[in-house]
């Protein structure tokens, strides 16, 4: 490969004669690789905020009983325990602390909370709302949900008998905190509680059905003694819930353990589909910076014959001119990928400046992105290269010589 | 005394496809080492044709080229260009720099094909060639802002660099006015004397041709006379 020093030399000269040229390629190709990175950028950012939008104050993986048992009532010796609980059709978590403690041995779980829910309905006056009523120790809700944060009124503290209500709920009964209202349980008898706090999650839904009590208070109200109805776990990487979750299941036979991917399906759907229209926009740019770079090429090996011709008299090898095209391609792609990068970047900061004005806009660059786009356009660019290649190291220098 | 360094056997070479036109009809040619020959014809009576399968580039359709025991045809493409780049010189009629590199890359040119970078010996021997062609004071202008005549001078030196065993020069002087004519012809002829370099140069110029040690004359395809130039004079 001796001669490879050589094929560097003749494709960077033939690359500088032609400056205009080759200046005018490697701005298409620029921009190309520019209009690239920015949509990655983009697409990126829009998706990876909604991502944190979506779970970043929610559990990524729930863990609940999945065999539907009829449960022993302590308090009731030998009967059974009227099954309420709505929620995915689960049954109660007996040996959560047990089952709470393992989880919290796994290194990528980040939060572990045990839950306990059921239905109940609230009544103030003649308003009446049906909600949720989620039995949560305070300090672990809020490594999910930071609730404490996110009172907006009253303060966030679950004394026994009070419970935090969510905005929307207290604006629909007309709530403030310090009032007093039945919350009826079904097969209970009504109870009196207190609202100590309203919060807003910043989800309606939540918002509206979400009432927040004393995990052991729940238990008791529900009649259900030390136990929970769920799991809700948060994980370092949200990309790895679903890998987790299927491990995680694996090891506790008789529990459902469902990751958000599963139950944001179709989010993930729709983001895909995102994705890949975005994937489509950047094939058809890098089909044509290809084109862009295969037809300054071919012009550039017709221009260059007569060089071609004599080089070939003079003994060089059919191989080494296709190198010397191919080489010249992918000079071209690294130089325009590398402008092209700093194009894109230059965009986005623009972007970030002046585009995003009255909306939270974020980029995201994924130093993997850049890598790959970088490396599609260098592959691209030798790709591009080929036919002319072919074609020009074929000639017969005989006709170069015969015709001057 | 005379030691055969090339030789054309039966050497047939037809073109075109459907119908074959026979340019080359049958030519036996033996050349010594260290002849300088001029090979002259009417233009369509075969001589570039002839020159272009000595010299490597044409494979003819029958006949066998050997220089120095070497079967040229045997030979694979790649091993061709490299017989052409060790063993063959090249002089053409356009004189064919490369515009891209200096005078002195142009010269070097040859000999980086195969080997990348020139070494200091290379290097020196490509100043000597160039200040026997007289273009030292040229060596680092782009080869194409000399004059004809100099571009003519510097292929001569760049036939040279590898120092082959045989420089075939078609129409060298075809190109250039006659004072340039001349000086190149005359640097040949010196070359060929002192380096014992056979030389094997396509001409038209009948009193460049009498100036030679042997003119094979064509016609037709065939050898029409092969004499001294003395005996034609």
């Amino acid at each position: 490969m001796r001669g490879f020093r050589f094929e560097l030399q003749l494709a960077s000269r033939f690359l500088l004669e032609n400056r205009n040229q080759t200046i005018l390629i490697l701005l298409g190709i620029a921009v190309g690789v520019g209009v690239m990175v920015f949509l990655s950028a983009l697409i990126d950012g829009l998706q990876a905020d909604l991502i944190k939008k979506t779970v970043g104050n929610s559990p990524h993986i729930i863990i609940t009983r999945e065999v539907a048992e009829p449960l022993r009532n302590p308090a009731e010796p030998d009967g059974f325990f009227p099954i309420q609980i709505q929620r995915r059709g689960s049954r109660p978590v007996v040996e959560w602390i047990e089952l709470t403690n393992t989880l919290k041995e796994e290194p990528q779980f980040t939060a572990v909370v045990p839950v306990l829910d059921g239905p109940a309905l609230l009544r103030s006056g003649s308003a009446s709302g049906s909600v949720a009523l989620r039995g949560m120790k305070l300090e672990e809700a809020d490594k999910i949900y930071q609730v404490s944060d996110k009172i907006i009124a009253g303060s966030p503290e679950l004394a026994p008998g009070t419970l935090l209500v969510g905005s929307e709920l207290a604006e629909q009964l007309d709530l403030q905190p310090g009032n007093t209202l039945t919350m009826e349980i079904p097969g209970k008898q009504p109870v009196s509680v207190l609202v100590g706090g309203i919060f807003d999650l910043g989800v309606q839904n939540l918002n509206k059905r979400w009432v927040i009590m004393e995990r052991n208070r729940v238990a008791y109200l529900l009649g259900l003694q030390d136990r929970v109805t769920e799991i809700e776990i948060q994980v370092k990487d949200v990309f790895q819930a679903e890998e987790l979750a299927r491990t995680w299941a694996n090891r506790l036979p008789g529990y459902q353990v469902e990751s958000w991917q599963e139950t944001n399906a179709s989010l993930l759907t729709a983001l895909r589909s995102q994705s890949n229209s975005s994937y489509t926009i950047q094939l058809f740019v890098l089909l044509a910076v290809t084109l862009g770079i295969s037809s300054v090429l071919a012009i550039n090996a017709v221009q260059k014959t007569r060089e071609i011709g004599i080089l070939k008299a003079i003994g060089i090898r059919t191989r080494s001119i296709e190198r010397v095209f191919i080489i010249q391609g992918a000079l071209l792609g690294t130089g325009g990928a590398l402008a092209g990068t700093l194009l894109g970047l230059g965009l986005a900061r623009l972007f970030i400046l002046f585009g995003s004005e009255g909306y939270q806009l974020s980029l995201l660059l994924k130093p993997a992105t850049l890598a790959i786009v970088m490396t599609l356009t260098i592959l691209a660019s030798v790709f591009a290269a080929f036919l002319p290649a072919r074609r020009v190291a074929r000639m017969n220098p005989i006709e170069v010589i015969r015709n001057g | 005394m005379a030691e055969i360094m090339l030789q054309g056997q039966g050497l047939i070479k037809e073109y075109g496809q459907p119908i074959p036109s026979r340019v080359l009809h049958g030519i036996d040619i033996d050349i010594n080492t260290g002849e300088f020959l001029a090979l002259v014809g009417r233009s369509g009576s075969g001589k570039s044709t002839l020159l272009n399968i000595i010299g490597a580039l044409d494979r003819p359709t029958a006949g066998k080229v050997i220089i120095d025991g070497t079967d040229l045809y045997s030979l694979g493409e790649d091993e061709l260009a490299y017989f052409r780049n060790q063993t063959l010189g090249f002089i053409f009629q356009f004189h064919f720099l490369l515009p891209q590199f200096t005078v002195f890359e142009n010269v070097l040119i040859p000999y980086l094909i195969y080997h990348g970078r020139a070494g200091s010996p290379v290097v020196k021997q490509a100043e000597e060639l160039l200040e026997r062609v007289g273009l030292a004071h040229r060596r680092d202008n782009r080869a194409n802002a000399i004059s004809g005549g100099e571009q003519q001078r510097a292929a001569v030196a760049r036939a040279l660099i590898n120092q082959p065993r045989l420089v075939l020069a078609d129409e060298p002087t075809g190109n250039l006015d006659s004072k340039s004519g001349e000086n190149v012809f005359a640097l040949m002829r010196e070359i060929n004397r002192d380096l014992h370099t056979t030389f094997i140069m396509v001409t038209h110029d009948s009193l460049l041709a009498n100036r030679t040690d042997r003119i094979v004359e064509l016609r037709d395809g065939l050898v029409l006379c092969d004499q001294s130039p003395v005996i034609i004079e």
